[in-house]
């Protein structure tokens, strides 16, 4: 099989969560969280110069109308307050992925975020796009003719960044640090509540009856180390994963393995492979791939905690 | 030239047989994880580990059973397409066949919520199935009934039609594009007792029907009008072999996904050894066409480790360069 794309993937599965992050803000004690999200509005502040993969550009100071190529972007815009008014998805049949909640879900699809629609996204007359250079580099040029557009470089780069970066496109650097530090505070919470060091962890996505293994750079497999856990070590290839086949099952065994489904309500979708052999696979969970995989920022990051602290304490 | 055609044809049918026995023996002991062969015996024999339990009776002997049922649907296929089109490079996916198989297995991902090669096998049949059908009936019509040249126009153009819905499908929906990359690349990862049990059956009257239209076949390679001189009813041996094509092409891809070149390269090989009699070439490439399935697989395993890569891909890489060098070597026989 080919090496992977690092972070191919899909949306969907209902979980209302907008006021999460101002309930994770409010949690970890931050008192900058009472000023957190809300694009202004009202007063136009001319235009902010931002520094990006494409070079420079000026972007309104406080755009309305953002239009999203990448999941990080349309992750980052909406935990900041600002709800794009089109947003590329990976896939156009689940359309914009429900973990976003309510807020998000009127926006429009723009296309897929390989291939966006520059019709469609005119078609929004957007004030800001927001791209990324390794999947939309042949786009800048139409895309700028469109509306002032600031590009990350890569979907493959840390997610952090991105948001940080995003945050600034949207003069809202400030808060984006403040959502990032959110999202550190819930793992330092998680830790805390629960004693896992020295525990390992393993995320598994199961593909085409090959087991892709994430690790310690990927986006979910970085949140389970936040929290404590270290991802068992393996040759990872210079790749944020690696597929395994089904016959080296056992190199996926960790103290707690989570497995991505579509559905974590269907056993079935639980591979052959761990459940016939239950005696190296002793505490594993089906969890979201909607978010454990697809939903990179700091949303679908606090979702990932949420699963990983209810798994923690069920096994308390 | 053809000294002692029966004789060879044992020989071959013989040693393909010896082939598969040692390829079916090395499926067992081989693999991306390395089990020593005494635990391999000891699970064999009702111990072993959970783990050489999983790798051996749930991984290995599966796929090696499908490994065969594959094979001989493909060679069986390859050899008929053959005949009847009397076209040296036909392929199963000539008439269609695997494109109508992909369309409905695309079909099921996307709007069904198909997710297991177990739930693909039955679409990819009827796939199969409707669009031979639509095939023979589009290339039945007008005047010129069933005849080769037809028959694969036709296959070819609703092929592309078909193909356009396939990738229009999973374009907008990469998670189908996802699943399909696998199935559409032909593997046998995963596909077990409930894939291949099922497909026993179509395989078997394939197989029948393929070696019973045989005789009728010989006569029509010397044109229709000398078999219809010699009693033999054309359209309805046209019609049998495209049953039979589509129940063994049909096993072959509902299993597998579409798997190229075997179906192509097979029947050259054995055309090359045991003559141009069809009985015989139908035989040999059932026959011969699993040794190089069942060892595309086995070399699969180990070429993209820790993962494997799929045994489609192998055959692809394995079937091109022989086949390369048997045009070059024997253009007489393959009428290249």
């Amino acid at each position: 099989m080919p090496p992977l794309r690092p972070a191919s993937r899909r949306l969907r599965r209902p979980a209302l969560i907008a006021g999460l992050v101002v309930a994770a803000l409010a949690f970890s004690g931050c008192s900058a969280a009472t000023t957190t999200p809300a694009a202004t509005g009202a007063a136009d502040a001319g235009t902010i110069t931002v520094t990006h993969a494409r070079g420079e550009s000026e972007v309104p100071a406080q755009a309305k109308r953002v239009v999203v190529l990448e999941p990080v972007a349309l992750d980052a815009s909406v935990a900041l307050g600002v709800i794009p008014v089109g947003a590329a998805v990976l896939n156009e049949a689940a359309g914009i992925p429900a973990y976003l909640g309510k807020a998000a879900s009127g926006i429009q699809s723009v296309g897929t975020v390989t291939e966006p629609n520059v019709e469609k996204i005119a078609a929004l007359k957007p004030d800001l796009i927001i791209g990324t250079e390794s999947r939309h580099s042949a786009l800048y040029d139409q895309l700028s003719s469109v509306a002032p557009t600031v590009f990350l470089a890569s979907q493959a780069d840390p997610w952090k960044d991105n948001v940080k970066l995003v945050g600034k496109a949207l003069g809202l650097a400030d808060q984006a640090d403040t959502l990032l530090a959110g999202y550190d505070a819930r793992c330092d919470e998680v830790k805390a509540q629960f004693a896992v060091e020295g525990k390992t962890a393993q995320l598994i996505r199961p593909r085409d009856g090959l087991l892709t293994v994430y690790g310690p750079e990927s986006f979910a497999g970085s949140t389970l180390e936040c929290v404590g856990f270290t991802t068992p070590a393996r040759d990872w290839q210079n790749s944020i994963s690696v597929d395994l086949s089904p016959e080296k099952v056992l190199e996926a065994s960790a103290d707690l393995v989570v497995v991505t489904t579509t559905n974590v309500d269907d056993p079935t979708t639980m591979p052959e492979a761990i459940t016939a052999n239950p005696s190296s696979f002793p505490d594993v969970h089906l969890v979201d791939q909607s978010y454990w995989i697809t939903g990179v920022g700091p949303m679908g990051g606090l979702k990932v905690l949420d699963d990983i602290e209810s798994i923690l304490r069920d096994a308390q | 030239m053809t000294s002692h055609p029966t004789r060879r044809f044992v020989l071959f049918v013989a040693g393909a047989c010896v082939l598969i026995a040692l390829l079916v023996v090395l499926s067992l002991v081989v693999g991306a994880n390395t089990v020593a062969p005494t635990m391999l015996l000891d699970t064999l024999a009702g111990r072993g580990t959970e783990e050489s339990r999983f790798i051996l009776l749930d991984q290995r002997v599966p796929r090696t059973a499908a490994a065969l049922v594959v094979g001989a649907g493909l060679g069986g296929a390859g050899a008929l397409i053959q005949a009847i089109t009397r076209n040296p490079l036909a392929d199963p996916g000539i008439l269609g066949v695997n494109a109508g198989a992909a369309a409905a297995v695309a079909v099921a991902i996307v709007f069904l919520g198909a997710a297991s090669p177990g739930q693909y096998v039955w679409f990819a049949y009827a796939g199969a199935f409707v669009l031979t059908v639509a095939v023979f009936l589009l290339g039945s019509a007008g005047p010129r009934r069933a005849d080769p040249l037809t028959l694969t126009f036709a296959g070819l153009a609703v092929g592309a039609v078909l193909s356009g819905l396939t990738t229009g499908l999973t374009l907008t929906n990469p998670d189908a594009f996802e699943r399909m990359l696998g199935w559409s690349a032909g593997s046998l990862l995963g596909r077990g007792f409930d894939v291949t049990t099922p497909v026993l059956l179509p395989l078997a009257v394939g197989i029948a029907l393929a070696l019973a239209i045989g005789p009728a076949l010989n006569a029509m390679a010397l044109g229709d009008d000398v078999a219809t001189g010699q009693g033999v009813s054309v359209p309805r041996t046209r019609l049998l072999a495209v049953v039979a094509i589509t129940l063994l092409a049909g096993t072959a891809t509902a299993v597998a996904g579409p798997i190229s070149f075997v179906g192509l390269m097979m029947p050259h090989v054995v055309r090359w050894i045991v003559g141009v009699d069809h009985r015989r070439i139908i035989a040999g490439s059932i026959v011969a066409a699993p040794v190089l399935v069942l060892a595309s697989d086995i070399v699969g395993r180990l070429v993209a480790l820790p993962a494997e890569m799929p045994v489609g891909i192998v055959t692809a890489f394995v079937g091109a360069p022989v086949l390369v060098l048997l045009v070059r070597r024997n253009r007489r026989v393959t009428g290249l």
